[in-house]
């Protein structure tokens, strides 16, 4: 006992504060360094010596290095994390998406409503032709901002499907890291101190991990960390990782899901079962919001195109002799993308055939009947095993209403036609009615004169009329060219609106012949008139202004100078403000008519508007829970440089203390021996 | 809260901040500079809807002031075109008026009926005018080429009756019936029409006047003229039927009713002279009126009786042929106010739309500015904030 024992004190004392001092460094060296937890050096006493006269403390001891931690903090900065990504990605492609919906005169509403008022001018002087250009320019606009659209949202797709792909191996990559980490933490943890910077790398890679997947965490009793995405399953075990993969959509190989790879065998996770992270973003967006997006733009496009191509062939053209117009607009067609997972022998599907022009196709095709039907859904058509043959079950994907269909069922406007080969039982297609309809948007008619401008009928009233009955509107809904010549006279019976008909053809032999009734308010329609042969169709429809007398007469007949005549351009300009989109025929028979296409137009952006809206919200209020979990994170362990300042001065004191007692040990000695020597 | 907080934690809390201050900053600049408040769909969904409404509500108002305007040039021409016709008209009644002098001879009738062929002509050019585009003004609902042909026996209509028009938003006419201006009026007086049987010499018979509307039936009457002994009588047929009227006595230039119709039947009719009065029909043609004023005009030695019926007729249908313009004019010239009508209608359209597009996105400029001030202020104050929170640091104070 003595200058020794001092000496071995401040020996100690020395050490200690060093130490200290190096972990300060060690947290002013990593201030920046993300997901450094401030780090300490744990002092204890190094026990007493007994002596008579009782204890005499040994110094201290350096007890380990602790890192400043939360178990509870960490986990919840890294969920919020993930939800945050999930909301921030989804509104960022959201914000994307809006701008293939653009306002007012740059917008799409816009050029569909302008491509109907240039009918206007069509109708004010129908032999003009530069007038008829005007609406193949109007016409080749608006299909053009179709296409602009279809294919913005088409480049967002592939965006997304790079991003996922991106983001998968990213994912991979780190997933690889923690398990590397588990390795080297278990190894480190042999020696009974904590890996402290190993722990830090790991959380912060699994903090990295929820960036893109939400992750569940279980730490196992050899200090490694397991790793598990949605429904358990596991991402890393130990030192074990599972590989994520970007499998491609069942139906739509131009989606990607995401799948694992589950020791060889490739297995899609379900959509709800990915929860958070920029991928759960990504699918929520590509599986939704960008379906329903380009369903509604196909919806305007297909419902457009269809009426305006329906009125055209309504009309006669302006060539000579005049015919029934052409198609004015073309869009793409009505599609059918089988499951991959069908029924196959070797390699090719079964209810698949090679057609005319040598391709294979499914034995389920779809065709528009009635546009302004059409909805803005995809469907599934499934071969459910417990339906009799020959029924399938279809599902609106848009409300998940089902039904049950059968070879050429109608439903909301398109016609399913199955022929044989016929689908295996469980057999699955997507039937996508207007997804491509917008993006393959082309004006489908060069030539001016080709717009049918007039009506192939015409109405006049006999000069000795008493009546003050006048032409409110004709409009033919269908005559064919084999009933063109026909004539029809009606003549009024009585004063309230009693008619005889009479139908001559053109060497005026009566065809048929019968009587009616007017009633103010109503059209006189001539569809029931004719013999039932499709050929020879003679349907118009007809509203008076005034009332008729007896003894009135009208007459219905061919348009003798289409090229003067502008019925079909005033049946065109209707079509502006008619309820051409979404229209419903419930099973009771009831009809809802459908929205104009300014208002469809203005639907879809709405709708786009407060998706946008909405995820901006949900990504700013989830961006700020991130923010304070990480908040509270940091605040508990990070570093502040006012504390490792006022600890390095502490712990310099002390080493300078610790010092002053190794000089005062030495002195002892020195006066120990001068005074012996 | 915790007692402590990480370094990092407040640079990044202050980069975050001034990030957040300077975005808002420049969206408002942006809203500023462009004046609108809904820049995309997001900014307010339901405000850009309206606005895409009224946006479609502007362009439906511009696109019938289109269709207003071609009917209102049509209709002007036509009121003006149905003018000169009126006025050609005048100039041939006038003519006939001239051509009723006792005094004129066969050569000076002959003269008149030349300047008749002229207006006759001038009237076709006009019935045929364009629109300057290729538009019959008179085409009816369609015409293939000039909708008045001259035809052998006459001038034709060509076209069909009835009238283009707009459309259906504005339904207003584009052009004029032609074949109910110039080809359908009213034969007669416009109730009924007397006439002279042909081979009579020596009397003519007046327009007549309806003296009882209830009394007319609408029947054919025939009045037969017998001379017996000196004495005139005529009987009456209805559609060719003997009446109670057999042997009534004649009186050159006295009222004869016969049921509410009353004319006078003036000279000295010969035995077997007929006259006949029927109803008017819609078949009166200003172009057969002027071609049989022109063919009477132009026969000589006819007896004054002769020459008397032909213009009572003639001026009798060439006043009925200018009502019934005028009529077709004036309801032109009503059209014309109609249309005057629809354009205002259609502006005060067209600015309440652009008034509710503007208010659906466009900026509150007064609010905006204001906002942008206190933006504007709040980035300051932040960018000072950070300044000052980052110079203090204890190692400030730690210079040994």
């Amino acid at each position: 006992m003595g200058a020794s024992a001092l000496m071995s004190l401040g020996m100690r004392a020395m050490t200690a504060n060093y130490a200290a001092l190096q972990a300060t460094g060690h947290n002013i060296a990593n201030v920046n360094t993300a997901g450094y937890s401030r780090q300490s050096v744990e002092l204890e006493t190094n026990g007493g010596q007994f002596t008579g006269a009782g204890f005499f403390g040994k110094g201290v001891n350096v007890a380990s290095v602790k890192r400043e931690h939360s178990e509870f903090l960490t986990r919840e900065a890294s969920t919020s994390r993930a939800i945050a990504a999930a909301d921030e990605t989804r509104s960022l492609q959201l914000q994307q998406l809006e701008k293939a919906f653009p306002l007012g005169e740059q917008g799409i509403g816009y050029a569909a409503g302008q491509l109907f008022n240039a009918f206007v001018d069509v109708a004010n002087k129908p032999a003009d032709a530069s007038s008829r250009q005007v609406v193949l320019a109007r016409t080749g606009e608006f299909a053009q901002r179709l296409r602009t659209a279809g294919e913005q949202i088409d480049n967002i797709q592939q965006g997304v499907t790079e991003e996922l792909r991106a983001s998968i191996t990213q994912v991979n990559m780190l997933a690889g890291r923690v398990a590397e980490l588990n390795q080297k933490i278990a190894a480190a943890q042999g020696s009974g101190q904590t890996p402290n910077d190993l722990l830090d790398q790991r959380d912060q890679a699994i903090s990295d991990i929820s960036q893109y997947l939400q992750v569940n965490t279980i730490a196992a009793g050899d200090g490694s960390m397991s790793v598990f995405i949605g429904g358990g399953q596991k991402l890393v075990l130990g030192t074990q990782t599972t590989k994520l993969v970007a499998v491609t959509d069942a139906f739509d190989p131009s989606r990607l899901q995401l799948g694992v790879n589950d020791s060889g065998s490739l297995r899609q996770m379900p959509d709800e079962l990915v929860t958070g992270g920029a991928i759960a973003g990504l699918l929520r967006f590509q599986n939704s919001d960008l379906i329903d997006a380009r369903n509604q733009l196909g919806q305007i496009a297909a419902a457009v195109a269809g009426s305006v191509n329906r009125q055209q062939a309504l009309g006669l053209d302006g060539s000579q002799p005049a015919v029934a117009g052409s198609p004015l607009l073309s869009v793409g067609g009505p599609r059918v993308l089988p499951s991959s997972s069908n029924a196959s022998v070797a390699g090719v599907p079964v209810a698949s055939y090679v057609n005319g022009s040598g391709d294979r196709v499914p034995s389920v095709s779809l065709s528009v009947v009635e546009p302004t039907e059409l909805q803005a859904s995809d469907y599934e058509l499934f071969a459910d095993p417990s339906l009799a043959a020959g029924s399938y079950t279809l599902t609106r994907r848009s409300d998940g209403t089902s039904q049950t269909v059968t070879n050429g069922s109608v439903v909301d406007g398109f016609r399913i036609d199955i022929v044989a080969p016929a689908p295996a039982a469980n057999d699955r297609f997507l039937l996508q009615p207007v997804a491509a309809a917008a993006s393959r948007a082309t004006l489908a008619l060069d030539n001016p004169r080709g717009i049918a401008a007039a009506s192939p009928v015409m109405a006049t009233f006999d000069v000795d009329n008493t009546g003050t009955a006048t032409l409110a509107a004709l409009s033919a809904t269908g005559v064919t060219p084999a009933a063109a010549e026909l004539t029809a006279t009606l003549t009024f019976t009585n004063d309230t609106g009693a008619y005889s008909w009479e139908l001559r053809d053109a060497a005026n032999a009566l065809v048929r012949s019968g009587t009616g009734t007017w009633t103010a308010g109503q059209s006189i329609r001539s569809d029931a008139w004719t013999p039932a042969t499709p050929a020879q169709r003679y349907d118009w429809e007809l509203s008076l202004s005034g009332v008729p007398r007896s003894g009135d007469v009208l007459t219905v007949g061919k348009t003798s100078f289409p090229a003067a005549d502008n019925g079909n351009a005033r049946a065109m300009m209707g079509l502006r403000d008619a309820g051409l989109v979404g229209q419903v025929t419930q099973a009771s028979g009831t009809v809802v008519p459908g929205v104009s296409v300014t208002d469809a137009y203005a639907n879809v952006l709405a709708n786009v508007g407060v998706r946008v809206q909405s995820a901006r919200y949900s990504a700013q209020q989830s961006a700020s829970i991130a923010d304070d979990a990480k908040a509270a994170l940091t605040d508990k362990t990070g570093v502040n440089l006012d504390e490792e300042a006022a600890r390095l001065i502490q712990f310099q004191q002390s080493y300078q203390a610790a010092a002053k007692m190794l000089q005062v040990a030495q002195s002892l000695f020195d006066t120990l021996l001068q005074t012996a020597g | 809260m915790s007692s402590r907080i990480s370094t990092t934690r407040v640079h990044e809390a202050g980069i975050e901040t001034l990030q957040k201050r300077q975005t808002e900053l420049a969206d408002a600049q942006e809203r500023l500079t462009s004046g609108k408040r809904v820049a995309k769909a997001s900014d307010d969904p339901a405000a850009a809807a309206r606005a895409e409404r009224a946006l479609a509500g502007e362009m439906r108002a511009q696109t019938s002031e289109r269709a207003v305007e071609a009917s209102r040039t049509a209709m002007s021409l036509s009121e003006t075109a149905m003018g000169d016709v009126v006025e050609l008209l005048q100039q041939a009644r006038e003519a006939m008026v001239a051509a009723g002098n006792a005094s004129y001879t066969d050569n000076e009738r002959k003269g008149l009926a030349e300047k008749l062929t002229s207006i006759r002509q001038q009237l076709l050019s006009v019935a045929n005018r364009t629109d300057g585009a290729g538009s019959f003004l008179f085409g009816g609902q369609g015409a293939g080429a000039a909708p008045f042909v001259d035809a052998a026996g006459g001038v034709q209509y060509r076209g069909i009756a009835g009238e283009r028009r707009t459309e259906p938003a504005t339904d207003l006419p584009l052009t004029i019936n032609g074949d109910g201006v110039f080809m359908t009026s009213l034969t007669g007086n416009g109730v009924f029409q007397t006439s002279a049987a042909a081979g009579v010499t020596q009397a003519w018979i007046d327009n007549g006047q309806v003296s009882d509307p209830s009394a007319l039936t609408g029947s054919t009457y025939t009045l037969q003229f017998s001379v017996a002994a000196g004495a005139t009588t005529y009987a009456v047929l209805e559609n060719g039927l003997p009446t109670a009227v057999t042997a009534a006595p004649y009186v050159s230039g006295r009222d004869i009713t016969v049921d509410g119709q009353t004319f006078r039947i003036s000279g000295a009719p010969a035995s077997g002279d007929q006259f006949t009065v029927q109803p008017s029909t819609a078949t009166l043609s200003v172009f057969d009126t002027l071609d049989r004023a022109i063919g009477q005009l132009g026969t000589p030695s006819r007896t004054a009786a002769q020459i008397a019926q032909g213009n009572t007729d003639a001026l009798r249908d060439i006043d009925q042929s200018v009502s019934q313009l005028q009529g077709a004019r004036a309801a032109a010239g009503e059209m014309l106010v109609r249309i005057d009508s629809e354009t205002g209608r259609l502006a005060d359209q067209k600015l309440a739309n652009q008034s509710e597009r503007s208010r659906a996105e466009d900026l509150d400029m007064t609010d905006a500015i204001s906002k942008f001030q206190s933006l504007q202020t709040g980035y300051d104050a932040a960018l000072k904030s950070y300044s000052m929170v980052q110079r203090l640091s204890l190692f400030q104070y730690l210079n040994t």
